[in-house]
């Protein structure tokens, strides 16, 4: 049986508590963005994620995700039903020197921010009941199949060789086209004079944004599973891709608009981490330069036609994760080397063009599964409850109408 | 205990499914806000 390595554990320990942060500061990130009216009701979405998916996660989200495959590489079994048979001991599959129950944990955490994420693109005007139902579903039918077809052995996309160090194509890829599909479902919110974003509280997007680049590092350097030189150049490259998109995006908007925008400095941060959340552990520091200003430029772009487009995703879910994401897996195979792991693979740059073609499936199917889903679950749920509040309710804000309770008193 | 633990849930599902969908009418005067505010970026 392999043997605990406390190092190794008292990371990911931690690693574990630090994306755990993640969820409340997305909550205070899409809270600052949104209307003073509706600002409960968003960091309400991302809270009660955190205790919703952390039941199911133990139900039957890890047993779906990361048990033993059911024969096609699509979906685990139910062995692992309520976690029997996962206990302390390290698994012989997964993350072999920590206890599996932590391995459990840590990807429990994956799985709660993933439909979080999501909850951008809805808000201001998603009934919460619906928005209950449709993340119980999501977690289940959307991110357990695509976090086995990922990273499990046996699943498919693993088997195809495609490399997901953290979750580019498992958590922000599939949240980002789960966005819009959502908003092109819900349709606009009324009352905009235009069809950009309205933060209320700058600030607190701005603590959210560094509680999320924070936890990031657990996110991204915890996923070397063990405390090693892997764990070490993804928490580097991590800040790194953070910290140049943050840049990248403030100088664009600088010349664009004719000022440093804070908000862009934020958004821009998030974007960085999200595309180098696939690549974080098989890249060099330098590539994650690149990283960071690539997807810095490509974000930008696509949130500013977002601001053209009729489609009202409202805190650029798509723009950011879904771009992001998508960028950031074809990133991974330019730039992937085995110098910097042992355990990836050569990418474009080292001679092996395969490795993009497989990102690029990667992007497909995950994005194509993503967004038939999303769409399914989004009529069912409708037809169970409407998935949109009435027009009186939006236009008195969430906050009172559906949650009986107002942010700020003045 | 594995059954127990799912029909725990079960029964949280059916009282979401079943719970009024508006809680509250609105139950103070809410100043009216600017449509107006910064963009992003």
């Amino acid at each position: 049986m392999p043997e605990i390595d406390s190092g190794d554990t008292a990371w990911i320990l931690a690693s574990t508590a630090l994306v755990m942060l993640m969820t409340p500061g997305l909550a205070l990130f899409y809270g600052g963005l949104v209307r003073r009216k509706n600002v409960l009701s968003t960091i309400m979405h991302s809270f009660f994620i955190l205790g919703l998916v952390s039941v199911t996660w133990v139900l039957w989200g890890y047993t779906l995700a990361f048990g033993p495959d059911t024969g096609l590489g699509i979906i685990g079994g139910l062995d692992w039903l309520a976690l029997e048979g996962v206990t302390g001991d390290p698994s012989d599959t997964y993350a072999t020197t920590i206890p599996h129950l932590l391995f459990m944990a840590f990807q429990m955490m994956f799985a709660i921010i993933t439909p979080a994420l999501i909850s951008g693109a809805f808000a201001e005007r998603k009934r919460f009941k619906a928005f209950v139902l449709f993340a119980v579903a999501w977690a289940t039918f959307v991110y357990a199949p695509i976090a086995h077809w990922v990273w499990s052995p046996d699943g498919w996309l693993f088997g195809l060789g495609v490399l997901d160090f953290a979750g580019g194509t498992v958590v922000h890829l599939s949240s980002g086209i789960a966005a819009l599909v959502a908003a092109l479902f819900i349709g606009r919110r009324t009352g905009l004079i235009q069809p950009a974003t309205e933060p209320h509280d700058v600030p607190m997007t701005v603590l959210g944004a560094g509680l999320l680049w924070f936890g990031w590092f657990g996110f991204n350097a915890g996923s070397a599973l063990g405390a090693n030189g892997v764990a070490a150049t993804a928490f580097v490259t991590t800040n790194t891709a953070a910290a140049m998109a943050a840049i990248t995006w403030v100088t664009i908007s600088w010349l664009h608009r004719g000022t440093p925008s804070v908000l862009g400095a934020a958004i821009g941060a998030v974007a960085g981490l999200v595309a180098i959340t696939p690549a974080a552990g098989y890249v060099t520091p330098a590539a994650s330069v690149l990283i960071g200003l690539g997807v810095g430029v490509l974000c930008y772009g696509a949130a500013q036609l977002r601001l053209r487009a009729r489609v009202d995703d409202a805190l650029d879910v798509f723009a950011v994760h879904g771009v992001g994401g998508a960028f950031g897996a074809v990133a991974t195979g330019v730039f992937a080397t085995t110098a910097v792991n042992a355990a990836a693979f050569e990418g474009l740059l080292r001679g092996n063009p395969n490795q993009v073609v497989l990102q690029l499936i990667a992007v497909a199917a995950v994005g194509t599964f993503s967004a038939v889903m999303t769409g399914a679950i989004l009529f069912l749920v409708n037809l169970v409850t409407p998935i949109r509040v009435a027009g009186d309710v939006e236009e008195t804000g969430l906050d009172l109408a559906q949650h009986g309770e107002i942010a700020y008193q003045s | 205990m594995v059954i127990a633990a799912l029909i725990s849930f079960g029964i949280l599902l059916v009282a979401w499914i079943l719970a009024p969908s508006e809680g509250v009418e609105q139950i103070a005067e809410v100043a009216p806000e600017s449509e107006l505010a910064p963009v992003a970026a």
